[in-house]
């Protein structure tokens, strides 16, 4: 009974502890550099502020930008933001994944996306979910 | 005691099997294939190559994805099927489409899955080098546990038919430009 009990601890742990990915891609033309200006919308869902995290990050990396309810922003700006956070229960609740894409602030094409996922075992706190997706986008 | 471990252990082995009941498989081409539009569609004499990227491998244990060549097949087949196009050519051909797929958002679990998909489409004239027509779609799928018991299998079908709809809006879109 012991050997079923360990192995079903390790099949279980292993299940749970799946690999961290992040990854990246670009439209094609779609050229960053030229974007100064960010609107992050806010997921009507979330009430854990990520659009403030995101737009704090983006200001932190040398743009500008606000953040906000409204789908689309009071003043024109070359970017809007939007994103999807999932979220998981594992002795704490944590964000197992969280998705952002950088559409034109004038036509609303997505320019970029940028996707991180990190299970329980290799988590981290919103901020640093943010500062990778962040990172791997703007790479 | 001895009860406790034996419950314990079970317990364990089935979440292990519950977990790993069924591999993760990737958006089929076939799945995604519009349907002709009811209307008749405004033909183009012309060629048209099919460009796709911003897709996602699947692996094995991981969520179903859709890939960049399953929707760049999805999109010919669907183009062919509508007679949009004289004919679908893998490049040098009169106008380019471009697809960047740009979002597909995923439930990590549920019993009815809906998957919310955007792809960015831009239809460029090759020979002035000029874009005729860019449109960002929006679409969405619902997969109920009717369709599927397993949920790897219920979110392949949302990613489907998330995509398929996509590509329906995409060529209704298009069959309404003159060029």
């Amino acid at each position: 009974m012991n050997r079923l009990l360990r192995l079903g601890i390790a099949l279980a742990t292993l299940m749970l502890s799946a690999c961290a990915t992040n990854n990246a891609s670009r439209a094609p033309d779609a050229n960053l550099t030229k974007l100064k200006t960010f609107y992050v919308v806010r997921v009507p869902a979330d009430e854990r502020g990520i659009e403030k995290l995101i737009a704090a990050r983006l200001n932190s990396m040398g743009y500008q930008s606000t953040s906000g309810d409204a789908p689309t922003p009071a003043a024109p700006v070359d970017a809007v933001v939007t994103y999807q956070d999932r979220w998981m229960w594992d002795i704490t609740m944590y964000m197992i994944k969280l998705d952002i894409q950088i559409h034109d602030g004038t036509s609303g094409a997505i320019l970029a996306k940028g996707e991180v996922m990190r299970p329980s075992l290799q988590r981290k706190s919103p901020e640093g979910m943010v500062e990778e997706t962040l990172g791997v986008i703007f790479k | 005691m001895k009860t406790a471990v034996r419950h314990t252990a079970l317990a364990c082995v089935i979440a292990a099997a519950a977990l790993s009941g069924g591999c993760a498989t990737p958006a089929t081409s076939a799945g995604m294939v519009a349907t002709p539009p009811p209307t008749a569609v405004h033909q183009v004499g012309s060629d048209v190559s099919v460009a796709v990227s911003g897709g996602s491998a699947t692996s094995s244990t991981g969520a179903s994805q859709i890939s960049d060549d399953s929707f760049a097949q999805a999109l010919t087949d669907s183009i062919t099927k509508s007679g949009l196009f004289a004919k679908v050519s893998p490049s040098g051909a009169r106008y380019k489409l471009a697809a960047f797929i740009g979002k597909v958002d995923q439930p990590m679990f549920g019993f009815s899955m809906t998957v919310k998909m955007e792809v960015s489409y831009t239809l460029t004239d090759t020979q002035s080098n000029k874009s005729v027509w860019s449109k960002d779609i929006s679409s969405e799928y619902t997969a109920k546990a009717s369709e599927a018991f397993a949920g790897v299998k219920r979110l392949r079908l949302a990613n489907e038919g998330a995509a398929r709809e996509n590509i329906q809006q995409a060529i209704a879109a298009m069959a309404a430009l003159t060029l």
